[in-house]
């Protein structure tokens, strides 16, 4: 296991003030098979007069507040320490057919929704295309996914700002390019355009690569990923398209979903404010011991 | 073997009429085909008369009933009782463990890929209320004379509202149908409801969510169902935008601030009901809505998400679970896909000469009251879209019949007791209404300030003399216009002719500009406005919109339409709540003009304030009192005492000053009055002092737009516009 230190801070800082501010979000780290969150804090400025912590359908940490008070600025600081290594899948070529699992995915009440499609990431005939190349018949599941998710982070440019929050899976395939968010929406549509269950991680990456490693994309930042599900016995297995890595122990997962939509980390109705402006800071730092 | 043709509702199986039926034909034929479609149009019109949202087009309702025996009912309400459990256990499985899904009862895919299947809401523990609270089916008669269930009602339930009115004002139009005795009564069922609605709230407001938008009368995706419910249980009716989230539970805003909203009776759809977990615009739905209903702080009537379970592909996995899930099998068969062509038919008065034989269903309501369902005793019955069958039936009053057969009719008709309407305080009045009702006001009087001085205006303008008391007056007169914004200010010069504002006006058209506001406000208003006051305003309305194509013709129409306006409010509305704002509306409207208008008409020097005083005092309306208390002589003391001072004088300044400090006593703003009481004594000051007269009646007419802002931003704006905090700037800031 990897120990992590990991800091998230988030400011809005507003030209009027805020009169009354409701917020919703995914900010405090999940377990799962593989991670152990051993603490986590979330820090609110100001003080919220209500504050929810609750579970999602997903099994996500939410937490919901409302800020009465006027306010001009809005921050909340996640410190959280984490164990992360996700298990090592078997080898690619010692696992189910692709054809197996999109026909069982359906059926199992655990995945069937992450077959479906969702609004950002939607199955469409060009995405079916695309996808066909590396599902060839007969092919096993995670040898199949790799690929894919070796094609991804080759036939895309890594460009921030030339997406949004809305983009589809669809227009990121016509113009090829987007950041972190859009590799595995268009990863996710893939999966689905075939049948095959996939979901939407959303998380950290290590901010130092281990040494004599390249920098990774995404680092410093909110950072996104998929899980490709490969049957009942090996459960879901995590692809990182950006980096064409195939996830061990240098993410920190967050949330899951369909898509960023169920996982959207930050979303605020607020009553006055006017401009405003945001700073993001995030470290995810292994902890020497 | 059963027949495939479908019954006739009204014989039995030997073709004899049936005896629960015999008393209504029998009925209908005494009455006579010619009156039986009058009193279908007074049905019809009563409807329109009682409807909180104006008259609705076309035929609503039918008055033939459809009844049902008591032995008919016992096995409905059995099997409807058993249907509402049962989807409400499928409900709570499916939003809290899903063994349905896990056990492969249910197929996931079908359940997670609903779109009415709202994650948000999936818990891990029940919620404090029951998620199904209402629930309502169609069912058909089939050709073997049993009932089938052609659909469930769990999300939206429409048509209650419909149900509860439609008795009402049946039993009125047709005496006759009522005389016989043993019909249930649905006012203990109403009763019973509204009581267990009000506990449940525990002291917090109960309320109809509304927000359809659909054709009227369309049952099931019309406000006016949702106006009608709520008239009918006595709660309040608003819409998201009414609603604000403070400490994690929902607030209605009204006059005397937030007040907490405990329990929603949901006209609208849950998907897309909370912008902040669902995301979407702020105004369109209400923020927090689920965070509240997962904490217990808020139940909805249904929960959203609950229209899940009237999916048609997930009926017979459902259906096949009854016996496991009820302890009983299923009282109540599912109709098939040939639902339409088996369903009985009914006689129905259309708009044709002849009554038309159209299927139909039933449409039965129940609720939950805690223990156990509850079934109305009555319902409406739905006319089927069938080729055949004319479109534009209406609904039924559906009977359900007290003995085992229909004794022998007698005794005194069973005319249900009169409405026990709540009062509703001004206090819980929407701030969105008293908005609407105080701009109202001020656009009403705004256009009667406008036509009286444009008839003041024209006359004069035509006259070509250039005596230098005719030039005054024009000079004056194109200065009211400018400062009114009749005519734009550089139009407003000296030089202006009768042909020159004429042009203008035919240019600009600022009067059907401010008739068009005062219609859509009537429009906003329009729950607050009594049905016959609706009535008459909007005809009035109608025939000035008519007038108007000539502006300057139309002047006489305009001011009887204003007339028609304060008369009516004056004596149709309560002295409480909405009307409070219409009249404050008016009254700073009307202040406000009067001041800025004489403060051109009365500048200058005395020696030259003769042809302004003469002015004014037509303006004001207040020629005849001016000749009958001075002889027509004008004279600057006087004529000020009397537009300035006279308490008594309806278009005099210290007139709207009373009026207004009444307003804001009644709605308890004691320092809004207070500054109201000091400026009313300036405006008496400035009466009897005289001198500079123009500044201070500016100075006068800005206080009063202050009041105006004052009142606005106390009543109304309680709450400045919200809007999202997008979270892709979480994302993009940080690339």
């Amino acid at each position: 296991m990897t120990l992590y230190r990991l800091h998230h801070a988030t400011t809005y800082d507003y030209a009027e003030p805020v009169v009354t501010g409701t917020h919703f979000m995914h900010l405090l780290p999940r377990g799962r098979p593989g991670q152990v969150v051993r603490e986590a804090h979330l820090v609110i400025s100001p003080s919220p007069d209500t504050r929810r912590d609750e579970i999602d359908h997903f099994g996500n940490h939410t937490t919901s507040i409302s800020l009465a008070g006027t306010h001009k600025q809005f921050s909340v600081n996640l410190s959280a320490t984490v164990d992360a290594s996700l298990p090592a899948p078997p080898a690619a070529w010692d696992t189910p057919r692709w054809e197996a699992i999109a026909a069982w995915g359906l059926r199992d009440a655990e995945v069937a929704e992450f077959c479906l499609p969702s609004k950002l990431a939607m199955p469409a005939s060009e995405i079916a295309d695309y996808a066909a190349v590396s599902f060839l018949p007969g092919r096993s599941i995670l040898d199949a996914v790799q690929e894919l998710n070796r094609r991804i982070f080759t036939e895309m440019n890594y460009k921030p700002g030339v997406t949004n929050t809305f983009t589809t899976a669809q227009e990121i395939l016509r113009i090829r390019a987007g950041v972190c968010q859009d590799y595995a929406h268009l990863m996710l549509a893939c999966l689905r355009a075939l049948g095959l269950p996939g979901r939407y991680i959303s998380g950290y990456l290590r901010t130092v690569p281990p040494p004599g490693q390249a920098k990774r994309r995404g680092a410093d930042q909110s950072h996104a990923w998929v899980s490709a599900w490969a049957g009942a016995e090996i459960g879901w297995v995590d692809f990182d398209p950006t980096n064409n890595l195939l996830v061990h122990d240098e993410h920190v997962t967050l949330a899951w979903g369909r898509d960023f939509e169920d996982v959207s980390p930050l979303r605020g109705i607020i009553l006055g404010g006017g401009r405003h402006s945001l700073h993001v800071g995030v470290d995810l730092e292994p902890v020497l011991t | 073997m059963q027949s495939l043709s479908p019954c006739n509702e009204t014989l039995d199986g030997q073709g004899r009429t049936r005896p629960i039926w015999a008393p209504v034909l029998n009925a209908m034929a005494a009455i006579g085909k010619g009156e039986s479609r009058r009193r279908a149009a007074a049905l019809n019109r009563h409807l329109g008369l009682a409807a909180p949202l104006g008259v609705p087009a076309g035929q609503l309702y039918d008055p033939l009933p459809a009844p049902l025996t008591a032995a008919e009912f016992a096995v409905l309400e059995e099997g409807v009782r058993q249907r509402a459990a049962l989807l409400s256990h499928v409900l709570e499985d499916l939003y809290g463990p899903q063994t349905l899904l896990s056990s492969g009862d249910l197929p996931p895919a079908l359940v997670l890929g609903d779109p009415h299947f709202l994650r948000p809401l999936h818990t891990r523990s029940r919620l404090a209320s029951p998620r199904l609270g209402l629930y309502a089916a169609d069912i058909i008669r089939v050709p073997d004379g049993s009932f089938r269930v052609m659909r469930d009602h769990t999300g939206v339930i429409p048509g209650l509202g419909h149900a509860l009115t439609l008795r009402r004002l049946a039993t009125g139009t047709l005496p006759e149908l009522f005389r016989g005795g043993g019909l249930r009564s649905l006012r203990p069922g109403r009763e019973m409801l509204l009581d267990h609605l009000q506990r449940r709230a525990e002291g917090g407001l109960v309320a109809v969510l509304s927000g359809r938008a659909g054709p009227i009368g369309d049952p099931g995706h019309d406000a006016f169902d949702d106006a009608l419910l709520a008239r009918a249980l006595g709660v309040l009716l608003i819409e998201p935008g009414d609603l604000a989230t403070r400490h994690g539970a929902l607030h209605m805003k009204t006059l005397s601030g937030l007040l907490h909203v405990a329990l929603l009776v949901r006209g609208v759809s849950g998907i897309d009901l909370d912008p902040l977990e669902q995301g979407g615009r702020p105004g369109a739905g209400i923020p927090g809505a689920f965070g509240a209903i997962r904490a217990g702080v808020l139940a909805m009537l249904n929960a959203p998400g609950s229209a899940l379970v009237e999916a048609r592909a997930l009926r017979p996995y459902i259906q096949a679970k009854a016996e496991a899930l009820t302890g009983m099998a299923a009282q109540l068969e599912m109709a098939g896909l040939d639902t339409v062509a088996l369903a009985s038919r009914a006689p129905f008065l259309g708009s044709e000469e002849n009554t038309v034989w159209a299927p139909f269903c039933f449409r039965l309501f129940a609720w939950m009251d805690g223990e156990d369902w509850q079934v109305l005793p009555g319902g409406i019955a739905l006319p089927l879209p069938w080729p055949s069958v004319p479109a534009g039936l209406g609904l039924k009053d559906v009977w359900v019949l007290e003995g085992e057969e229909p004794r022998i009719i007698s005794g005194a008709p069973p005319a249900e007791p009169p409405e026990k309407v709540k009062f509703l305080a001004a206090a819980h009045l929407p701030s969105r209404l008293a908005d609407n009702l105080f701009w109202l006001g001020r656009s009403v009087e705004r256009l009667e300030a406008a036509t009286r001085l444009l008839m003041v205006a024209i006359p004069r303008l035509e006259s070509g003399t250039s005596l230098p008391r005719d030039l005054a007056e024009r000079a004056l007169i194109s200065r009211c216009l400018g400062q009114s914004g009749l005519l734009p200010s550089e139009a407003a010069g000296s030089a202006l002719s009768g042909r020159l504002l004429r042009q203008t006006l035919a240019r600009r058209r600022p009067i059907a500009g401010l008739l068009k506001e005062v219609a859509r406000l009537v429009d906003a208003s329009s729950e607050r406005l009594s049905p016959s006051m609706l009535a008459t305003v909007r005809f009035a309305l109608q025939q000035t919109q008519e007038a108007l194509p000539d502006e300057e013709a139309s002047l006489p129409t305009l001011l009887s339409f204003a007339a028609t306006f304060a008369g009516i409010a004056a004596e149709n509305m309560s002295r409480d709540g909405g009307w409070l704002f219409l009249e404050m509306g008016r009254r700073l409207e009307r202040g406000e003009t009067l001041a800025a208008t004489l403060g051109i008409l009365l500048d200058g020097p005395p020696e030259r304030m003769e042809p302004g005083m003469a002015l004014a005092i037509e303006w004001a309306d207040s020629v005849l009192s001016y000749e009958l208390r001075h002889a027509g002589i004008l004279a600057p003391g006087p004529v000020l005492a009397m537009l300035l001072a006279d308490p008594a004088n309806p278009r005099a300044l210290a007139f709207q000053c009373n009026a207004l400090r009444a307003c804001l006593d009644r709605l308890g703003a004691e320092d809004d009055a207070e500054t109201v009481r000091n400026l009313l004594q300036d405006v008496l000051d400035l009466a009897s002092s005289g001198g500079t007269l123009r500044s201070r009646l500016s100075a006068i007419a800005a206080r009063l737009r202050q009041i105006s802002d004052r009142v606005q931003r106390r009543f109304f704006t309680l709450l400045p516009e919200a809007h999202t905090l997008e979270d892709n700037e979480v994302l993009e800031a940080a690339q």
